[in-house]
């Protein structure tokens, strides 16, 4: 199941938050350059396992290694080159802060101590803004923007950490369904252009499928990884989502539609 | 009033006090308003008092045993937190009472009044001595070194101190260093606006600047002229008209907070939250 390639690599973890199991004896491994969707339902250990990559929430036992090093001893080096958009974070919307010092503090990190950021992290900062279409705002104060509009520039803030590995926490919840395609757009052209291992947690199976390589379901335990068409099985979903769940061949992918009772 | 006063020697150190813990104030206090510590500052006064009142009663330095009283309790309020023991707010409001009750127990067994330890609680900028300039001078100038030092640190870890540790930035090491920073900027300022007032002076110039500013280096420039303008401006006022100079200090800054408030383009003036 795993393989040298590999940039990150569960084996047999097990990941507790004082008595409460998280995740339960996972084994997987993601190949560089990957675009991967995680699904399952809210408790299901979805942030946790982005928690776990990046080394915030140990194993109990098993291990997580990235980079190909264990997360326990996950240096702060490593962590600057994982980008990461927690689920909805809350801004406090009157911090003075503008949208471009917001952006650069993706750099920090990188810059390391005792210094501060010089032409380069400026560089890198409008290029992650231009990624996002937000060179425009860059000396707004970050408050003043819609939900979906700061979406996209904490996107530039881990995009301006040079990252490697991109984990997206729910990254389009919230957001209106224009906004949301656009921003799956984005990620999508970034995963192209810049090679990046993409983790990607939703609870939008259909925009999901439609551009992941793999979808990875959870709850508590790993129930399935591989492709959508595989793991888009009425059997397999019922068994995370309960009986309510229709799975309708629309053209080439499965289309999913979870019912209101869950198991 | 005249120019003459320039030329006394007390006046003189009085307005260098001032000048340096109205601008240390404010920068600390920039944090502490943007990342909602209003009430560790507060504790750490009561503490630092304690400390005071333990140093005249044991003839050792009442300053030392101020730094010592102020960080020891940010240590153990930190370390409270960290364990998961108690939430900050709770241990630091149980820190605050209890090192009151020290104090008033040490100045209890004090027994006689000792004026100069009255100083320390109402403030008396006017009989700071040279030797209290020097010590608050190196004081001053370390904790905005560490702070300029680490500056890009300390603005993430205000602004979102789970991301910043998420991107490998040390946030927790960080965030202990500031609670560090705080009590000893409460220390530096003790005597001269005393351990009542002195968390005025941290909290007030930076909430009348976080009117204005609209980024943190902005609202740290507003923050030192209403810090430095309210300190000289009340030691001058309390000169002329023998008024209290801690209290007139304080008064000063509050309003300049209201004329801070009144010219906000954003009326923000309800929206500073705790956020321990
Ligand atoms: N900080 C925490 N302390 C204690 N328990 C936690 C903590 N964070 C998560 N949990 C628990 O761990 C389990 C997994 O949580 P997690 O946040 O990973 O779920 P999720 O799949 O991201 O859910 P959602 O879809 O709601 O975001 C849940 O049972 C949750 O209650
Ligand atoms: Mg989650």
């Amino acid at each position: 199941m795993t393989t040298n390639e590999d940039v990150i690599r569960f084996d047999r973890a097990t990941i507790h938050y004082r008595d409460r199991v998280a995740l339960h004896d996972i084994t997987l491994g993601i190949r560089a350059g990957e675009f991967i969707g995680i699904i399952g339902p809210n408790g299901s250990g979805k942030t946790t396992l982005l928690k776990a990559i990046l080394g915030l929430v140990p194993p109990v036992s098993g291990s997580v290694r990235v980079f190909d090093c264990a997360c326990e001893r996950l240096r702060c080096e490593h962590r600057a080159r994982i980008g990461y958009l927690p689920q909805k974070d809350l801004v406090d919307p009157h911090f003075p802060i503008t949208v471009a010092e917001a952006v650069m503090m993706g750099r920090y990190s990188s810059i390391g101590l005792f210094r501060y950021p010089g032409k380069a992290d400026r560089a890198i900062v409008s290029e992650a803004l231009t990624a996002v279409n937000m060179v425009a705002e860059a000396g707004t104060p970050l408050g003043e923007l819609s939900g979906g509009q700061q979406q996209r520039v904490m996107i530039a803030r881990a995009l301006a950490q040079r990252p490697e590995v991109l984990l997206l926490d729910e990254p389009t919840t919230g957001i209106d369904t224009p906004t949301q395609h656009a921003i799956m757009e984005l990620i999508r052209r970034l995963h192209r252009d810049l090679r990046l291992t993409i983790l990607f947690v939703t609870h939008d199976i259909n925009l999901i499928s439609r551009v992941a390589d793999r979808l990875i379901l959870l709850n508590t335990r790993l129930f399935a990884a591989g492709p959508p068409s595989d793991v888009l099985r009425r059997d397999t979903l019922a068994q995370v989502y309960g009986k309510d769940i229709v799975v309708t061949d629309h053209g080439a992918a499965p289309y999913v539609i979870v019912g209101d009772h869950h198991a | 009033m005249t120019y003459e006063i320039f030329t006394f020697g007390f006046m003189q150190r009085a307005l260098t006090a001032s000048i340096i813990i109205g601008a240390l104030c404010s920068i600390i206090g920039v944090f502490v308003v943007l990342r909602g510590l209003s009430f560790i500052g507060a504790g750490t006064s009561h503490a630092a008092f304690a400390g005071v009142t333990f140093g005249y009663l044991t003839g050792v330095s009442p300053l030392g045993m101020a730094v010592l009283f102020g960080l020891g309790t940010v240590w153990i309020i930190h370390g409270l937190y960290q364990r998961g023991i108690m939430k900050l707010d709770v241990s630091i409001g149980m820190f605050y009472t209890f090192t009151m009750a020290l104090a008033i127990l040490f100045l209890g067994l004090m027994g006689t009044y000792n004026a100069e330890v009255y100083g320390f609680l109402f403030g008396s900028v006017l009989s700071v001595t040279a030797e209290d300039l020097t010590v608050m001078g190196w004081l001053a100038s370390g904790v905005l070194a560490l702070v300029l030092l680490f500056y890009k640190e300390f603005h993430f870890i205000t602004f979102d101190q789970a991301m910043a540790e998420a991107t490998g930035i040390a946030a927790g090491r960080f965030f202990f260093l500031l609670l560090n920073l705080i009590a000893l900027t409460v220390v530096v300022s003790l005597k001269t606006v005393g351990a009542l007032l002195v968390f005025a002076m941290i909290v007030i110039p930076a909430a009348s600047a976080y009117q204005l500013g609209r980024t943190m280096l902005g609202m740290m420039g507003y923050a030192v002229v209403f810090g430095v303008g309210s300190a000289v401006g009340g030691v001058l006022l309390s000169y002329r008209f023998d008024l209290p100079s801690g209290a007139t200090i304080v008064l000063l800054a509050t309003a300049l907070f209201f004329v801070a408030a009144a010219l906000s383009p954003k009326r923000r003036t309800r929206a500073i939250v705790a956020r321990p």
